[in-house]
């Protein structure tokens, strides 16, 4: 190696002429410690604690079914959906291991299915066939979709034939999510399994790497966002033909509130920005440090640009979403076009310049 | 030393060498080919690759190449894991060495997605090694049957391999000369600073200048390198670069076997009294004592063959790969950008390329219009090797009609809006997003419906 670097150093004598010296050293390690101790262990923690709270009112509510542990119930359930925005881009690691997107938040809600298991009392919510009917969306019809006011949701958890089958199925649901969230916790805590010290040292740029996954993660929450929680219910994947009861939380109608927080959470990441809004080392001073640039600006402007734009966009979207999409469809469609350009950005440019791979195969560059 | 004769240049070509560098060739050809077949099951690529993608980006012309199902596919893989051992053992040379040659390349043939020149290479090696009569010395075969065996055999086979191996260096070289390489050293400017980390030469990585001498040191050794591995006096200077070279590069990037492949291969150019040597060495380990234990009567070959049919072969074998290089002059445009005329001309980590690219599809009829989701259809690897190279995104908007025809859209119009980076340029707009693609057709004729990397900035 010695030996090659010296003669690389000789090939270099002759051409250095015009060749501007520069030093970039920029700390991946720095980025990836800030990113996982106040970005993401938080959120875990907060994730945790509000699936512990919402298995406890679900535990209280199938005791004493009435409209007042409903409503805390389904503030619970609200609170943890909330929270999960915040932890939803994370699925390395732990949160990989355990399926945590795929387990708590496929979309729309197989109400069929779910009835069809309740019905039958007997279930397995391991199987594929179940991922759409547990999870957020699944309570999210269980607790708002029963009925159009409180009574008549109470009445099929008091009256109704399969009542006693339904208090299960909903704790069985509650109990999973609880689950899952306790185990990537631990997981990732110091304490537990220190997968957070595994993810600070894994600072190389290969497909393993930290960085790469957070990059791919960042991308798939992305476009997430784009497609399922605004292209399909806006008809995008139906030649224009809407599906407004396909959006994320359709029964308790705070859609557009999730996405918000969703973003924010992904914004977050990019800047390396904790809640409380301080901003330290994030994929934007890496860009910054690599001077990397787009047409006239520079990559990093141009990311934030967008972000920003698109941020704006979203914030101007109504709640109940699928409402807002059967009357006027035009903002969410112009928040969907900017999130558009936004994926250019984060999927093409930034990876390029960071020099993140996304696959594990062999690669000669062509 | 055998001297070349003026008046009969084809008569230099059919002298007798002896065959031991074959052999040798052999063994470690099969060995590093059964290494990397078990080790590309072992990682579970099989599966990634050939058994979960629901669309496959088929080769023009080879369209019938289909994945042959999760017990297909494992089973051909073994059976070219299979056949690559025998060649290294030199049992049932030539059936395992054809073997090998069709069913390593129809492996590769199935999706372009993983279009490698590493693999390019080897489907050309092994399209040799079932030509060339490597299995009749330090093998099984001739263990078995002494009376297949030979000591000698005519020099172009021998050439055959150095010439393979000298082109894939050279045409590399060749493609290296290039402005952004050269004078950009780009792609390794983007590629060096994320090895920063790396013991001893990381803090290095992020100077400019090493990118710069990297690049201008890589173009020097794949022009050279042939040529001061072929001369007596340079050999072992030479394999002391292929050796630096290949490690070098096997620890920086994702290459996988592609290093070991050439570090083991080069030693062709080694004379036969160095293989020869291996050969004896190795036949006493094995305990056999009889390679070249007793001086063996000279055996040359009489090839069955017609010999001069065989050099008939190999010499379009090689012209094809001294003209493919060169098809690109024939586009329009920027090749690294247009990528019409890329592939299978040793065009190996020249360029930092990456690309989104979004699909709609309108009914004409209605005038209603939707976009796809690449990911219901594709890997993640399929869409980002699909969202640089035009012939790719042409093939999947084919396949987009023919899934829209049969949820009842007799006409679909598929267009597509794309950007692409190239060495850092920045995203620009590719391809002509108002082309409807189900009326382009693939073929050699060029893509109009690229647009101009100057232009689109």
């Amino acid at each position: 190696v010695l030996f090659f670097l010296s003669l690389a150093g000789a090939f270099t004598a002759c051409n250095d002429k015009g060749t501007e010296l520069k030093k970039d050293g920029f700390d991946r390690k720095a980025l990836l410690a800030n990113v996982g101790n106040n970005i993401i262990v938080p959120n875990y923690v907060a994730f945790n604690a509000a699936a512990t709270q919402l298995h406890t009112a679900a535990g209280q509510f199938a005791a004493n079914p009435d409209a007042s542990s409903l409503g805390t119930l389904q503030n619970q359930l609200k609170e943890a959906y909330r929270a999960y925005q915040s932890v939803a881009l994370f699925e390395l690691g732990p949160a990989e291991q355990e399926l945590l997107r795929a387990n708590l938040n496929t979309f729309p809600a197989d109400v069929n299915q779910i009835n069809a298991n309740i019905g039958a009392g007997t279930y397995d919510l391991g199987t594929a066939s179940n991922l759409d009917a547990k999870g957020f969306p699944a309570l999210d019809f269980l607790l708002f979709g029963l009925g159009t006011d409180a009574p008549a949701v109470v009445g099929q958890y008091t009256t109704d034939a399969n009542a006693a089958r339904r208090k299960k199925y909903l704790t069985d649901l509650t109990l999973e999510i609880k689950n899952k969230a306790e185990k990537v916790n631990t997981a990732w805590s110091a304490t537990g399994g220190n997968y957070l010290n595994t993810f600070v040292n894994a600072d190389g740029t290969d497909a393993g790497s930290s960085l790469g996954l957070l990059v791919n993660q960042l991308n798939w929450e992305y476009e997430l966002l784009k497609n399922a929680k605004l292209g399909i219910p806006l008809g995008k994947k139906t030649l224009g033909t809407p599906l407004p009861e396909s959006v994320e939380s359709y029964y308790s109608g705070m859609s557009s509130e999730l996405a918000r927080l969703g973003f924010q959470n992904l914004e977050n990441v990019y800047f390396g920005k904790d809640k409380s809004g301080n901003n330290g080392t994030g994929l934007d001073d890496y860009l910054v440090s690599l001077n990397a640039r787009r047409g006239e600006t520079t990559l990093a402007e141009a990311i934030a640009g967008q972000l920003q734009v698109a941020k704006n966009k979203l914030a101007a979207l109504n709640d109940p979403l699928a409402n807002a999409i059967r009357s006027n469809p035009a903002p969410a469609n112009e928040a969907y076009a900017e999130i558009q350009k936004g994926v250019v950005l984060l999927k093409t440019d930034m990876p390029s310049q960071l020099g993140v791979l996304i696959t594990y195969q062999d690669n000669d560059g062509d | 030393m055998l001297t070349f004769s003026r008046n009969k240049p084809l008569h230099f070509l059919f002298q007798p060498v002896h065959i031991a560098p074959l052999a040798t060739f052999r063994v470690l050809f099969g060995a590093v080919m059964f290494a990397g077949m078990v080790r590309f099951m072992a990682k579970g690529w099989v599966y990634d690759l050939y058994v979960k993608p629901t669309f496959y980006f088929t080769y023009y012309g080879f369209e019938w190449v289909k994945p042959l199902g999760t017990f297909g596919m494992y089973a051909l893989f073994t059976s070219v894991a299979l056949s690559a051992f025998l060649v290294m053992i030199g049992l049932a040379y030539r059936v395992a060495a054809v073997a090998f040659f069709l069913g390593f390349t129809y492996i590769e043939l199935i999706d372009k997605t993983n279009y490698l020149n590493h693999y390019y290479f080897i489907t050309l090696v092994s399209f040799l090694m079932a030509l060339l009569p490597a299995g009749r010395y330090f093998s099984v075969d001739a263990w078995l049957q002494p009376a297949i065996r030979r000591t000698h055999v005519p020099r172009w086979m021998v050439g055959a391999l150095q010439l393979q191996l000298a082109m894939v260096y050279f045409f590399a070289g060749v493609a290296k000369l290039n402005y952004d390489w050269l004078f950009r050293a780009m792609p390794l400017r983007i590629w060096l600073p994320p090895h920063i980390g790396l013991p001893l030469i990381g803090p290095l990585m992020d100077e400019t200048w090493v990118a710069y001498a990297f690049s201008w040191f890589g173009a020097v050794y794949d022009l050279f390198i042939v040529f001061l591995l072929a001369d007596r006096r340079t050999r072992l200077f030479a394999y002391a670069l292929v050796l630096a070279f290949h490690l070098m590069t096997a620890w920086l990037f994702p290459i996988g076997m592609f290093p070991y492949v050439m570090i083991l291969l080069t030693l062709v150019f080694f004379p036969a009294s160095f293989h020869r040597k291996a050969v004896d060495t190795a036949g006493r380990r094995l305990r056999k004592a009889r390679a070249e234990a007793v001086p063996a009567p000279i055996r040359a070959l009489q090839p069955v063959w017609p010999a001069r049919l065989l050099v008939g072969v190999l010499a379009v074998h090689f012209a094809v790969q001294l003209l493919l290089p060169f098809r690109y002059l024939l586009y329009p445009g920027q090749l690294f950008w247009t990528e019409q005329g890329y592939r299978f001309s040793w065009r190996v980590m020249l360029m930092e390329k990456a690309g989104t690219v979004f699909f709609y599809v309108t009914d004409p009829t209605t005038g209603r219009e939707g976009e796809v989701v690449n990911r219901d259809f594709l890997t993640p690897n399929q869409e980002k090797m699909m969202a640089t190279q035009p012939d790719m995104i042409l093939q999947f908007a084919h396949f987009l009609a023919d899934h829209y025809r049969q949820q009842g859209i007799t006409h679909p119009k598929i267009t597509a809006e794309s950007y692409v980076t190239l060495n850092g340029s920045g995203s620009r707009p590719f391809l002509d997003r108002t082309v409807d693609l189900t009326k382009e057709r693939e073929g050699f004729a060029p893509k109009r419906w690229i647009l101009s990397f100057s232009d689109s900035r």
